[in-house]
C-alpha cells in the first residue's frame, strides 16, 4: 500500500520541490497531501490519516515548533512521525524540534539523496 | 568564513543542489542600485543580528530560476515567481544565520516579504554594513544583497 504524505511549509514551490525528490528518492507511488502552516495541517489532520508528516518550521500563522507541540498533545495523531525541512537547522533548534517529537531534520537546501537517506529507515 | 564567501557558498550549493544550475558570483557592489522590471525576495532578520537578506532578479532570472525550481517551463511573472524568489532568499538567509550563530534563539529570520515593479530602490540603514553580490547563471544575471546592523558595527 502506497504510504500517505503530508507535506507543511508556507511555500508552494517547497511543496512541489519535496514532492519531486521524493519522487527521485524512489517513492513514486507515495501520494501526497500538502498544507501551507500548522494549523491547516491539524485541520487536515483531523480528517485525514497520514503515515508521514514533512514539515518546516518557519511559517506564519502556526510554525513548525507549535505545530509538534500541539500535535504531542493530540492522541489520535501524535505518533505519526515527523521530519522537519528547514532552514533553520541551527543545533539548538534541531534539539528543540527532537524534544518536542520529531524524528530528524533535512537542512534546505537539501537532495534527494539526503531526503532518502534520512526517510529510508522510517519506510 | 567572511560574509561575502558565505553567500557565495549558500547560494552555490542552493543552486546546485535544487536547481541543478551553475552560478558564477561577480565582484561586490554596493548597496542602493536601481532595479528595472524586477522582483525580490526580502528576509528580515532580528535579534542579536539585525538586517536584511534580499534577492533580486531581472524578470528574465526570475523566470528561469522558477523554471529551475518546479522543473517546468514558467513563462509570465506570477505568484510561483514570487514564491520562489521568497523561497530562495529564505534560504540564503538560513546559510547566513547558521554563519553568524550556532544558537537560533539569538536571531529570528521573517518569512519573506516579495516587492516586484518597473523601477525601485533598496536603501540600507545608514548604519548599516551593506553590499550587494551580483551572479550570473545560463538565464541571467540576479543580486543577493545584504545588510548587517551588529554593535560595534558601521559606527
Amino acid at each position: 500500500m502506497p504510504k500517505k504524505i503530508l507535506i507543511v511549509d508556507d511555500s508552494s514551490t517547497m511543496r512541489k520541490i519535496v514532492t519531486r525528490s521524493l519522487r527521485q528518492a524512489g517513492w513514486e507511488d507515495c501520494e501526497i497531501v500538502e498544507a501551507s502552516d500548522g494549523q491547516e495541517a491539524l485541520n487536515l489532520l483531523a480528517t485525514t490519516s497520514v503515515d508521514l508528516i514533512l514539515s518546516d518550521i518557519n511559517m506564519p500563522n502556526m510554525d513548525g515548533i507549535e505545530f509538534l507541540r500541539q500535535k504531542a498533545n493530540l492522541p489520535a495523531i501524535k505518533d505519526i512521525p515527523v521530519i522537519m525541512i528547514t532552514t533553520e537547522a541551527v543545533a539548538d533548534t534541531v534539539e528543540k524540534v527532537k524534544e518536542l517529537g520529531a524524528k530528524g531534520s533535512i537542512k534546505k537546501p537539501f537532495t534527494p539523496d539526503q531526503i532518502k537517506e534520512t526517510l529510508g529507515p522510517l519506510f | 568564513m567572511d560574509l561575502h564567501d558565505n553567500i557565495i557558498t549558500n547560494t552555490k550549493d542552493v543552486f546546485s543542489s535544487m536547481l541543478g544550475m551553475e552560478v558564477t558570483p561577480q565582484e561586490p557592489v554596493a548597496a542602493g542600485m536601481t532595479h528595472l522590471k524586477s522582483i525580490s525576495g526580502i528576509i528580515g532578520l532580528a535579534g542579536s543580528v539585525k538586517g536584511m537578506l534580499a534577492v533580486h532578479a531581472p524578470e528574465k532570472t526570475a523566470l528561469a530560476i522558477t523554471s529551475g525550481f518546479l522543473g517546468m517551463a514558467v513563462e509570465e511573472i506570477n505568484e510561483d515567481v514570487q514564491d520562489a524568489i521568497g523561497e530562495l532568499a529564505n534560504m540564503l538567509a538560513g546559510g547566513v544565520k547558521l554563519t553568524l550563530t550556532e544558537n537560533s534563539s539569538e536571531i529570528k529570520l521573517s518569512v519573506p516579504s516579495v516587492i516586484f515593479g518597473d523601477t525601485y530602490n533598496v536603501s540600507a540603514p545608514a548604519k548599516a554594513m551593506a553590499f550587494i553580490i551580483p551572479f550570473t547563471i545560463e538565464g541571467g544575471l540576479f543580486y543577493v544583497e545584504f545588510h548587517l546592523i551588529k554593535e560595534g558595527l558601521g559606527k
